[in-house]
């Protein structure tokens, strides 16, 4: 009777995930209709985003989103001689608190099946891409993810799974590309920083999603590397009420440090809680990105208790404002002006330099066709950009590696330092 | 002559199949501490190690129990599994939280103001949790007790959902903080090295008292005993002169109560509160209600007791990733072994 009822909850879950999934946020709306309208100035063009706008990533994806608006809006909603509209899709439900497949799949198939698709921004989630790659490849969509860092979505490297990244794009066009570093230049990072703290032995959990459980694997290779010893590298379930035996097991084995490989809205939370309770106050707590967000670090929205934050330490792709080139700077100096926040959250200059990276792109492009676009994005070379100067390589990944490590201050990221970890 | 007879015993292998029956739930249900216990004195020499499993899963078995007793009351006595009870669950953890908030109370309160929150908090979680699940049964499973028996589970089904989604408004998607009131996981005292959490004796002192209360009150009090012979027949017990309908809803105010109870102390204990954590509280707190024998009050807490158990050693020992899948397979032994439950007695349907 329990399976029936579980059966149920999927199904509803799935209904409401589409339903969520189909309202989109449309910008600067063109007149014309459907299907990309060739005029004699050019053509209608979408960019469609995809990205996690309720739980715990909100208020990093309400700054990707905002990012991207101001882009399109200081080009004008345009791209060369081709008219741009952004389409803001949610592939999160409120009941999930993250990302589900099915919302992702159906944003996915909503750009794959829109003529007027030019480029798709996201997802946010490396398991997201992993669910979206396959449908956007198939269409020839273009896909630039400000976000995604798990390896295996571009390369086979040392912590993919067999038979990366080939699976993801069944008719062997490479269509996905992204701007952050991937994790092998992320695990290097948490390792660095880690051994330059004074860890000795660290225990590791990761929350078996994609990216997670991938992460891990970086992770433990870069351990290696470096001369850092781990303890474990459990996989949690993620609908434990605690992980407090778990945690007693690393103190058992010596552990000083913790870090977790994984997102906030899998018990993030609470594994920091049992751990800190039982490794003490002098251990070093350590997540990657997919914790970097004001729902893990904001005692008042649900995150980490207060006390905590002293000894937390994240790392994520995202640099502070004055550690960017001057380009770099005058975007938070003009996004500040525009939405009114003193602070801009970090990946604001993320969802920026997608939009511009997909209307260069477009214009390079000439014809505005996918393949064309697509084709434009990956011969991206020495892109002077407000993340610094980087190319798109011929797997998709950029060429930037810096990594920026954050502490938590009164529940709020502050940066530390800028770590340039090379991988390998 | 005759031959002697010799006295035939059994053949072999229904001696072995009488000994499997005889010794087999036993043996399942210490097959784990007896294990680690060995592991431990060979490896470290003590079994502190295994003493602090057994002391975290008695702590979060005891939150398990209070809520298996609320399923298994409702079973007991009309037959129904009470999806929603997890739920009820939940919104004990949410009401008692809002309090806190409300009452202002934080890491840095003064112990007494913390105490008289607390004890407002349980009266108030309990009575919320209580009246609502009396509301729910008046609403949703009254008007159904003729009906097909599917009737009223499909409504459990749909109660559970539309408390689901009431909780999911009401603190959103995501795991929220609760004040760490009494220092959870601080360190009380150590028992031959085994270490006491505030957290433990939290759950202990609040649940046992309970237990006792409750149990109390169903043997002994005229209340109770109408409860008992409703369970029994609820025809007789009508034609004796007892209301029946009063005596259902005392069960679900009963059950809802220590669901609500429940709620604070899993807030307290975790001090993380989510609009999930009825779903999966609620399915291990069933599970624990059917290995002790659903319909039993003394098999509630003893499952809820197991389950703790076998969380925190597996938590452990294993780990998270297989509890689950180790916990359910422990419920298919037993049920293998013994089909009504570790305590289990016949009920209406059983015959």
């Amino acid at each position: 009777m329990r399976s029936k009822y579980m059966a149920a909850t999927s199904c509803l879950l799935a209904a409401l995930a589409l339903g969520v999934a189909a309202c989109g946020d449309e910008e600067e709306p063109t007149p014309g209709g459907e299907g990309n309208e060739q005029t004699a100035e050019g053509k209608d063009l979408t960019i469609y985003s995809s990205l996690p706008l309720q739980g715990a990533s909100r208020v990093q994806t309400e700054a990707l989103v905002n990012g991207a608006k101001l882009a399109l809006e200081q080009a004008g909603g345009k791209a060369g001689p081709h008219r741009v509209k952004y389409e803001s899709l949610d592939d999160s439900t409120a009941q999930a608190g993250s990302w589900t497949p099915e919302a992702e799949s159906a944003n996915a198939l909503k750009a794959a099946q829109d003529e007027a698709t030019a480029v798709y921004i996201g997802a946010f989630n490396s398991g997201a891409s992993k669910v979206s790659i396959p449908i956007l490849s198939e269409a020839g969509v273009p896909q630039i993810s400000p976000a995604n860092t798990y390896v295996g979505l571009t390369t086979n490297d040392p912590g993919s799974e067999p038979g990366e990244p080939d699976k993801y794009y069944p008719t062997g066009d490479r269509t996905f590309a992204r701007i952050v570093p991937k994790d092998t230049i992320q695990a290097a990072a948490l390792v660095t920083l880690m051994k330059t703290d004074g860890c000795t032995k660290v225990a590791m959990t990761n929350d078996k999603e994609v990216y997670g459980a991938g992460l891990a694997r970086v992770i433990e290779l870069s351990a290696k590397e470096q001369g850092l010893e781990l303890t474990s590298n459990d996989a949690i379930d993620k609908n434990a009420s605690n992980y407090r035996s778990l945690a007693q097991k690393a103190k058992a084995a010596g552990a000083d440090c913790f870090v977790y490989s994984g997102i906030t809205a899998n018990n993030a939370v609470q594994q920091f809680k049992d751990f800190a309770a039982a490794l003490g106050s002098d251990a070093g707590l350590y997540g990657p990105d997919g914790v970097a967000e004001t729902g893990f670090v904001s005692e008042k929205d649900g995150g980490i208790p207060a006390s905590l934050n002293p000894q937390v330490k994240v790392t994520v792709a995202t640099l502070s404002p004055d550690q960017y080139p001057p380009e770099g700077q005058e975007f938070f100096k003009q996004f500040t002006e525009k939405y009114g926040v003193d602070n801009p959250d970090p990946y604001a200059i993320y969802g920026y330099e997608a939009m511009k990276l997909a209307l260069d792109a477009i214009e390079r492009s000439g014809t505005g066709e996918k393949a064309d676009i697509k084709k434009a994005i990956f011969e991206t070379k020495d892109r002077a950009s407000v993340l610094g100067t980087y190319s798109i390589d011929e797997n998709g990944d950029t060429t930037l590696t810096d990594y920026g490590a954050y502490s938590v201050k009164d529940g709020e990221l502050t940066f530390d330092q800028t770590i340039k970890a090379q991988a390998g | 002559m005759e031959a002697a007879s010799i006295p035939a015993g059994p053949p072999a292998s229904q001696r072995v199949k009488q000994l499997i029956g005889t010794y087999g739930l036993t043996a399942v249900l210490l097959i784990m501490p007896v294990w680690f216990a060995i592991q431990d004195l060979t490896d470290e020499g003590n079994l502190v190690r295994l003493g602090e499993n057994l002391v975290a899963g008695l702590s979060n078995g005891a939150i398990w129990a209070l809520v298996a007793i609320g399923y298994t009351l409702v079973y007991g006595i009309v037959e129904l599994i009470n999806f929603a009870h997890g739920e009820i669950f939940m919104i004990g953890s949410f009401i008692s939280a809002s309090l806190i908030v409300t009452l202002g109370l934080t890491v840095d309160s003064a112990a007494v103001p913390v105490f008289f929150g607390l004890l407002a908090a349980l009266l108030l979680a309990m009575i919320g949790s209580g009246t609502l699940n009396v509301l729910i049964e008046r609403v949703a499973y009254r008007p159904l007790r003729s009906a097909p028996k599917l009737a009223p589970l499909i409504t459990a089904v749909g109660m559970s959902f539309i408390l689901q989604n009431v909780g999911l408004l009401w603190k959103g998607g995501n795991q929220q903080g609760v004040p760490d009131l009494l220092n959870a996981q601080n360190t009380l005292f150590t028992v031959f090295g085994v270490t006491i959490e505030n957290a433990d004796v939290l759950s202990v002192v609040v649940t046992i008292p309970l237990l006792i209360v409750m149990t109390s009150f169903i043997n002994r009090s005229r209340l109770g005993k109408a409860m008992r012979a409703t369970a029994q027949d609820p025809e007789a017990a009508r034609l004796m002169g007892i209301n029946v309908d009063t005596t259902i809803s005392l069960t679900f105010l009963l059950g809802g109560m220590l669901a609500g109870a429940a709620g604070l102390i899993y807030a307290m204990y975790q001090t993380t509160i989510w609009f999930f954590q009825g779903f999966t509280g609620g399915l291990i707190a069933f599970t624990a209600a059917v290995m002790g024998g659903i319909g039993n009050l003394r098999g509630a807490v003893l499952g809820g007791l197991i389950i703790g158990f076998i969380q925190q050693m597996s938590d452990n020992r294993i780990g998270t990733e297989w509890t689950p899948a180790i916990v359910f397979g422990y419920l298919v032994l037993i049920m293998v072994f013994k089909p009504s439950g570790l305590l289990g007695e016949q009920t209406r349907d059983a015959g």
